[in-house]
């Protein structure tokens, strides 16, 4: 049997790849586990002063493993009361390095690349994001 | 501003859809920037059994800016101001983070009924009486619950109708009161001057009679 294809869909979709597993993010929305802390907007969201989700309004990852916009923890770290601490831990900030191609950068759980992680799927329906990384 | 209003709006959805913490969220005069919180009292604390309610106000930076929370209800412990409800605690103040919420600080301020931290009082008389004599401050608060907060009665002092509750109010006993109102002063110049000297407990003997009488003859 000959088959042809006659057209076909791409379908693509993105997330941040925050170093959580993505079996957690379909969890109810008051899980908190896939919002920024600060805005309490989901990380795939944009800061509430950007308009438009994605590289132009990114996310920042501590040493110690937290993240949130970035637009949103610089807004913080510029206030006077923040003390430069991390929102979450108090501890004093430092953004990670993050490489492309994501070799695991000093704490455990921060791997990954260094922007949204990229799933296409031709034709199939879209696919989970593979584990680990 | 905009971003202020979503995420509380967001954190008084979540509220509501949460029922297991007790703690409940509601508008006062229609702005969600000047919000009722309220929940119940701390078990097995003199504050048991009794809703406390509590006045908060969303500043414009908001998470930014720390929320200014106030007691609506009395409430007799050495970190809250028994006067104006004010309250003393590190997150209300330089220890802010923004990833605290409305929820998260109205059970801070649960657990704080739970630990009083008089070494840095609100409210330094009521910080006085937990120091020296605490059994005493205890059924203080034990009867402003039941009186401000709805609580269970507490074993009622007894004595006249409502002279009775200014004494207990101020944690005093009547005979002590009765005393200094003998030799002539008024009842409630007593319990105020009482009240300032923490003549409560084993305090009393710390105290000579001279001295109440030197205070009365000054205030």
């Amino acid at each position: 049997m000959k088959v042809e294809v006659k057209h076909w869909h791409a379908v693509a979709q993105w997330r941040w790849d925050t170093g959580v597993s993505s079996d957690d993010t379909n969890k109810g929305d008051d899980d908190e586990g896939d919002v920024c802390g600060i805005c309490r907007v989901p990380y795939e969201g944009c800061c509430p002063a950007c308009k438009v989700p994605g590289d132009d309004c990114p996310l920042i990852w501590g040493e110690c493993s937290h993240v949130f916009h970035m637009h949103c923890l610089l807004k913080w770290i510029g206030t006077a009361a923040s003390k430069q601490q991390c929102p979450m831990d108090r501890r004093p900030w430092v953004t990670a390095e993050r490489k492309i191609g994501g070799s695991p950068i000093s704490t455990g759980n921060v791997t990954g690349s260094n922007g949204p992680t990229t799933i296409t799927a031709d034709a199939n329906p879209p696919r989970p994001p593979p584990p680990g990384s | 501003m905009d971003a202020r209003l979503r995420r509380v709006n967001k954190e008084i959805a979540d509220c509501k859809n949460d029922r297991t913490s007790n703690i409940s969220l509601e508008l006062i005069d229609n702005s969600p920037f000047h919000l009722r919180g309220s929940f119940p009292g701390p078990e097995d604390t003199p504050y048991q059994g009794g809703h406390f309610e509590v006045d908060i106000i969303i500043p414009d930076s908001y998470p930014f800016q720390p929320v200014k929370m106030k007691f609506i209800t009395k409430v007799y412990h050495p970190n809250v101001s028994s006067a104006s409800g004010a309250i003393c605690l590190d997150i209300l103040k330089d220890a802010w983070s923004p990833v605290l919420t409305l929820k998260s600080t109205l059970i801070s301020l649960q657990s704080l009924l739970c630990s009083p931290e008089p070494n840095d009082p609100q409210d330094a008389e009521v910080a006085k009486h937990y120091t020296t004599s605490k059994g005493s401050f205890e059924e203080t608060a034990r009867y402003w619950t039941h009186i401000y907060a709805g609580g269970p009665g507490a074993k009622d002092p007894k004595g006249s109708k409502s002279i009775r509750d200014e004494v207990a109010i101020a944690g005093l006993e009547n005979a002590h009161v009765d005393q200094f109102e003998g030799l002539g002063f008024p009842r409630n110049k007593v319990i105020d001057v009482l009240r300032r000297l923490n003549y409560r407990g084993a305090n009393v003997a710390q105290i000579s009679e001279d001295r109440v009488v030197e205070e009365l003859l000054k205030s």
